[in-house]
């Protein structure tokens, strides 16, 4: 009996994390308690996303899609018929991610049935027209509350759920981490590195992938389940094609098929953009050309010194370092240079309005710097990090 | 049976043009997604944002030539010709191309060997980047002012007009007496307002203006019944040159991919990447070149659509359009030319049959789910197999 | 140091034992009381619901004073946003220059919405935790609702620029409106073209995309069918879609009198273009979206005619317009884009008096600058006379039709909203 030893152990130490977190959040950083819930969501919809593409090697880049049926369908069923039920709150709302993931899942297999007969971007395409229709559905539907949007407000103030919005994606880890682990993932990622080898090795490739739809899906829609309450209000916008690629961004960003690197990723591209919110600096046009062009310079020094300067690890570290200085002293000048642009000199703008072309150009930079993801196939761990930086210390490039 | 019955027979040569019209236009986006994939197996997505530079290019090319709001504004409207039209497009078309080149150079070239999402990242990135950027420093502004003499909605004695079914000549008579009299009725309000007094309205001036109104009213009433009696078929001018000039540059385009030794590389590229390299073929060479063509096209759209369809300029622009256009390229074929413009060209003419029949609301909706029924039983587009020369 | 660690842990102890009891037995609060989803029909009803208070008494009025305006600098939305950042920039800046509230200067605090509910609502947030002691907001309704949502909670005012869908005040009694509701507008315009224009069957055509223009067709609809007419057909489009022949074209075939767009500018221009290109000349009309200096230049001879429903007109001689205008002109060298800028300068100007009003009384808090704002009567506003007490946070304007004519828009017709109500 020591695996359910185990197993319940596990459990109780996950609920503790997630409700310890809950409750530091609350008392101590009440302000983060909204960004700690939605960022608890990107990890659960990265990570889902990445058992499609990066443990199946599917090719879905409509995840919004599964997000917003989730999320509509538990908020329509939660609007209309929590008033008329015994269930407390807490149920309710387990009750509604169940909902929100059973309906997320059916449009998983919808979804998933073209992928048996289609490939790469044709199955993308697919994904992503499929995002488009249900929104364009849900604008037309009155009771869904049509291009304004559905207010969810069953329990009349918005609920404090941020235990169980990490717990569902401590829940959606764990299923994809024993997934990688067990015997039970080997095909999914036989199907990943060569569909037709796995075929004929007896694996069941169309089972798998609408198997790897419908769970990828599922946590999808519970996550949208739990959106739609604590937000109390969703409407076709939040569920636009860029949620879709963001999620996508989180999961290459952080390394295909690298569970930990989904989730690293997720929290650091949703904190992001939320933390250049908090800049309030005004500086003139000629700057942010100035500073945008010095990256650019920064970014092919690296690149540079990645690919043809293969010396000693202290010698590498202080090319990086004078690429940095160069750029630093190539941005003053250039800003200086600018000013005399007087349409550049006199717009004046503030950091955080740059912020989505600062997270565009982040995004870039680290698919030029490290097009594999940052942890690329692996998962984080020390052994691993200590292996990565003695590696680093042999000088073969 | 219902669904047939409150269909409008009448207007379905019409609508089918209207729908090849607007198909041309997103074939002519899709040309550039098609090619760049071909080549280079990469969805190009900050293609629609090269798209909303091209606009933005011509609408600078035509301030500089002098027809800028203001000018406009105190009177001193200058006759555009077909000069400055001309010019918009090349410079629109130079402009993108070069944007495309530096585009590929910079963000697409590196990521050359690396697994192909981390390319559709950086092109989703650099797509972002272009549109928030543009936020930054682009004004959000009417389309370019010029073009008086080739607007297709200015003049209606322009338009291209057939009549496949005729209304009763009588009838006819009447709507014209009675045009003409509320155009004369029109006439003399405009001409008693423009004389009161800015922000007020005389006794005078009102009275015209009912006069007016009534007998809009009743010639409205009798041009409604000569419409429901007769079958026509009216193509407006501006979009009648947008045709000619999309077929023309498909044209021009075929005979470079199909007919000259760049067009050759590109389709033995196309064909194999790293044989072609292997046989001598500077692939490098062949990418830039179907870039600055294929941003080039792009440019070219972009200046009509933004002249001739009187669309207003935001950096925002280049998104609907470009989704439009790459869900026609994969349906025509992704890789495929002809694939391209059959594939837009449908899409206009399903988008437009839709709203014939009365569901305009889920117009772009069944746009899709035609993509998808077309991609089950032809999982590689239209034209997408491999029979066909791909680029 | 240590004690603040200690004192830090004993608060996450408490907060951790009171977590656990308040998360198990969960007292249902307000039993789901589904949110009122009034569409259309009802006319602005002159009985105001009650509406809830915030439990806050929200952020303290701090030197400077911070106000927090969320409107959306990026996306979609982008032109209207930068009018009302210009807007409330040029009131905060006239305050400041003359010498601020009581002595105290004025912060004016921008936060991107980026066109999204979401992005509001973390905006809003940020603006809130920031000290801003009221919220000047939105344009489109829907983000709105988010800023609102996040306001209730946190006890702050919110003075809303151009959202006017109906219900959003209903959130609680810190929401207010500068602006006339969707409920007002589309029985206007349904009034002006039954009994002005005489129309009787009319065929409207509706942005899907937008929320805005959903409503104001329904609630047209609703209005025009009450008078007696007849709305005989419904056509749709999608915000930047430039090509309209196909639903112009059905539009033809059915033969209106006349066609209400209901839509924003942008698209409306085109579209009277490509109706009158095709041959479709009857009377068009439409909400407060229409209003832009660009609406002439997209659409062109062919817009000339129309009619549409607006909070003030550039050309009216009231002083509060001549003089909004001529401080305009003198900053940004060009009339407003749209009827934003002057919105959300009534707005910031409301806001800062309504400070003004609370600090008088001694006020500190943000739940005083609520009972300021909620206190307003005849506030002569650029946009008209605004009056909150008592209306549920919708102030009572008069609305005027305006005509489209070649040197701009000219005054048509007042409704007050007693000949509404009726």
């Amino acid at each position: 009996m020591k695996f359910w030893g185990v197993r319940l152990l596990s459990f109780v130490l996950a609920f503790g994390f997630v409700y310890g977190l809950d409750v530091v959040t609350q008392t101590a950083f009440p302000n983060l308690y909204r960004l700690a819930v939605l960022a608890g969501l990107y990890v659960t919809l990265a990570v889902s996303l990445n058992l499609i593409n990066g443990i199946t090697g599917q090719f879905s880049i409509g995840h919004a899609a599964f997000y917003m049926i989730g999320a509509y369908a538990a908020g329509f069923v939660s609007q209309h018929m929590y008033a008329s039920q015994p269930l407390g709150p807490v149920l309710w709302l387990v009750v509604m991610m169940a909902v929100g993931a059973v309906f997320a899942a059916i449009a998983g297999i919808v979804v998933g049935l073209p992928s048996l007969r289609l490939r790469g971007d044709y199955l993308a395409i697919v994904t992503l027209g499929f995002g488009e229709i249900m929104r364009i559905v849900v604008q037309n539907v009155d009771p869904l509350g049509g291009a304004y949007g559905l207010n969810v407000k069953p329990f009349g103030e918005p609920p404090k759920i941020l235990w169980l919005v990490w717990l569902l994606a401590v829940l959606c880890i764990a299923v994809c981490r024993n997934l990688l682990k067990t015997s039970h993932g080997l095909p999914f990622i036989a199907v990943r590195e060569d569909e037709v080898a796995s075929a004929a090795m007896g694996v069941k490739t169309s089972s798998v992938k609408v198997t790897a739809f419908v769970i990828g899906s599922a946590f999808a829609g519970a996550a949208g389940a739990l959106l739609a309450h604590s937000e109390t209000f969703i409407s076709p916008d939040t569920f636009k094609m860029d949620v879709s690629f963001i999620i996508l961004t989180m999961v290459v960003l952080g390394g295909t098929g690298s569970i930990t690197g989904s989730i690293m990723a997720a929290v650091a591209l949703f904190a992001i953009p939320e933390w250049l919110r908090t800049m309030q600096v005004m500086i003139p046009g000629s700057s942010i050309v100035a500073g945008i062009l010095a990256v650019g310079i920064m970014v092919s020094g690296f690149r540079w010194v990645q690919n043809n300067y293969h010396e000693s690890v202290s010698k590498r570290i202080g090319a990086y370092l004078a690429c940095v200085v160069g750029a630093a002293v190539a941005a003053v000048v250039l800003s200086f240079v600018l000013a005399f642009i007087p349409q550049l000199a006199q717009q004046r703008l503030d950091v955080a309005m740059l912020r989505m072309v600062i997270f565009s150009m982040v995004l870039i930079i680290l698919m030029l710097l490290r097009p594999q993801g940052v942890f690329a196939h692996h998962e984080f761990s020390w052994d691993w990090l200590s292996k990565v930086l003695r590696a680093r210390k042999g000088v073969t490039a | 049976m219902n669904l047939v019955a409150g269909l409008d027979f009448s207007i379905l040569p019409q609508q089918l043009a209207n729908g090849l019209l607007l198909g041309a236009i997103y074939a002519l986006i899709a040309l550039g997604y098609t090619m760049v994939y071909g080549v280079l197996r990469l969805i190009n997505f900050a293609h629609g944002e090269v798209f909303m530079l091209g606009s933005y290019a011509a609408l600078f090319t035509s301030w500089a030539l002098g027809f800028t709001p203001e000018a406009l504004k105190n009177g001193a409207e200058k006759p555009s010709s077909w000069m400055v039209l001309a010019l918009m497009l090349v410079v629109s078309m130079v402009v993108c191309g070069l944007i495309g080149v530096v585009i590929e150079r910079l963000a697409y070239r590196p990521m050359r060997n690396q697994p192909r999402i981390a390319s559709l990242i950086t092109a989703i990135g650099v797509s972002l980047f272009l549109q928030y950027a543009g936020g930054l420093f682009l004004p959000q502004s009417p389309p370019p002012a010029i073009s008086e003499q080739v607007n297709p909605y200015r003049k209606d004695s322009d338009n291209v007009r057939l009549t496949l079914k005729d209304a009763p000549a009588a009838l006819k008579a009447q709507a014209k007496l009675l045009d003409a009299e509320a155009g004369k009725a029109e006439a003399a309000y405009r001409a008693s307002e423009q004389q009161d007094p800015p922000g007020h309205t005389t006794a005078a001036t009102e009275d015209l203006r009912q006069k007016y109104q009534t007998l809009e009213r009743s010639a409205q009433k009798v041009e409604g019944e000569v419409n429901g009696q007769s079958v026509k078929l009216n193509i407006p001018f501006g979009q009648l040159i947008m045709l000619i000039t999309t077929i023309v540059l498909m044209l021009i385009l075929r005979h470079i991919v199909m007919y000259t030794r760049t067009g050759r590389a590109m389709r033995a590229v196309s064909h194999d990447f790293d044989s072609a390299s292997l046989m001598g073929i500077d692939v490098n060479n062949v990418v830039t070149v179907t870039f600055l063509i294929g941003s080039a096209l792009a440019g070219a759209g972009a200046m009509m659509y933004a002249t001739f369809l009187r669309t207003n300029l935001t950096p925002f622009l280049g998104v609907t359009p470009g989704v439009k256009a790459f869900v026609a390229a994969v349906l025509g074929g992704i890789g495929n030319i002809p694939g391209a413009a059959l594939g837009g060209i449908l899409m206009g003419v399903v988008e437009t049959l839709v709203i014939w029949l009365g569901f305009s609301g889920y117009k772009d909706a069944v746009a899709f789910v035609v993509l998808i029924a077309v991609l089950l039983f032809r999982p590689g587009g239209l034209l997408g197999s491999s029979k066909v020369e791909k680029v | 140091m240590r004690n603040n660690l200690v004192g830090k842990s004993i608060l996450i102890a408490a907060g951790l034992a009171m977590g656990l009891l308040g998360g198990c037995k969960t007292t249902e609060t307000g039993n789901g009381s589904p949110a009122p989803d009034t569409k259309s029909g009802s006319n602005t009803s002159s009985s105001t619901p009650a509406r809830p208070s915030p439990k806050s008494d929200g952020n303290a009025i701090s030197d400077p004073i911070k106000i927090g305006l969320v409107v959306s600098l990026n996306g979609d939305l982008k032109p209207w946003g930068d009018d009302s950042f210009k807007g409330a920039t040029l009131a905060v800046d006239e305050i400041n220059k003359a010498g601020g509230i009581d002595g105290k200067k004025v912060m004016l605090m921008p936060g991107d919405s980026n066109s999204s509910p979401e992005a509001g609502k973390s905006a809003a947030q940020k603006l809130i935790a920031d000290g801003a002691v009221g919220l000047l907001g939105e344009v489109s309704s829907g983000i709105t609702q988010q800023i609102a949502n996040v306001a209730f909670d946190a006890g702050v005012p919110v003075i809303a620029i151009g959202a006017t869908k109906t219900d959003i005040t209903a959130v609680g009694d810190n929401i207010f409106r500068v602006c006339y509701t969707d409920d007002f507008q589309g029985p206007v315009m349904a009034k002006f073209a039954y009994e002005e224009l005489k129309l009787r069957n009319v065929a409207l055509m509706t942005d899907n995309k937008q929320p805005y223009s959903q409503y104001l067709s329904k609630s047209f609809r609703a209005a025009f069918e009450k008078l007696g007419g007849k709305v005989i057909h419904e056509e749709f489009y999608e915000s930047k879609q430039t090509q309209f022949a196909g639903q112009i074209e059905n539009l033809k075939s059915k033969n209106p009198d006349g066609v209400f767009l209901s839509g924003y500018f942008n698209e409306v221009g085109p579209i009277v273009n490509q109706m009158r290109q095709a041959g479709l000349k009857v009377p068009v009309f439409g909400g407060d979206g229409w209003d832009s200096s660009e609406l002439l230049t997209s659409g062109g001879e062919a817009i000339v005619g129309g009619y549409f429903c607006n909070h003030y007109n550039s050309k009216e001689d009231r002083p509060e317009v001549k003089e909004f205008l001529s401080k305009w002109m003198a900053r940004y060298h060009a009339e407003p884009g749209t009827t934003m800028g002057a919105l959300s300068y009534d707005a910031a100007m409301l806001m800062m008096k309504s400070i003004e009003k609370a600090m008088k009384a001694n006020g500190t808090k943000s739940r005083d600058v609520t009972k300021a704002i909620e206190d307003t009567e005849n506030y002569p506003g650029v946009t008209g006379n605004i009056t909150l007490k008592g209306q549920g946070g919708n102030p009572r304007k008069p609305a005027l039709v305006v005509e489209v004519t070649k040197n701009g828009f000219v005054w048509r017709k007042s409704y007050k909203p007693e000949e509404i109500e009726n």
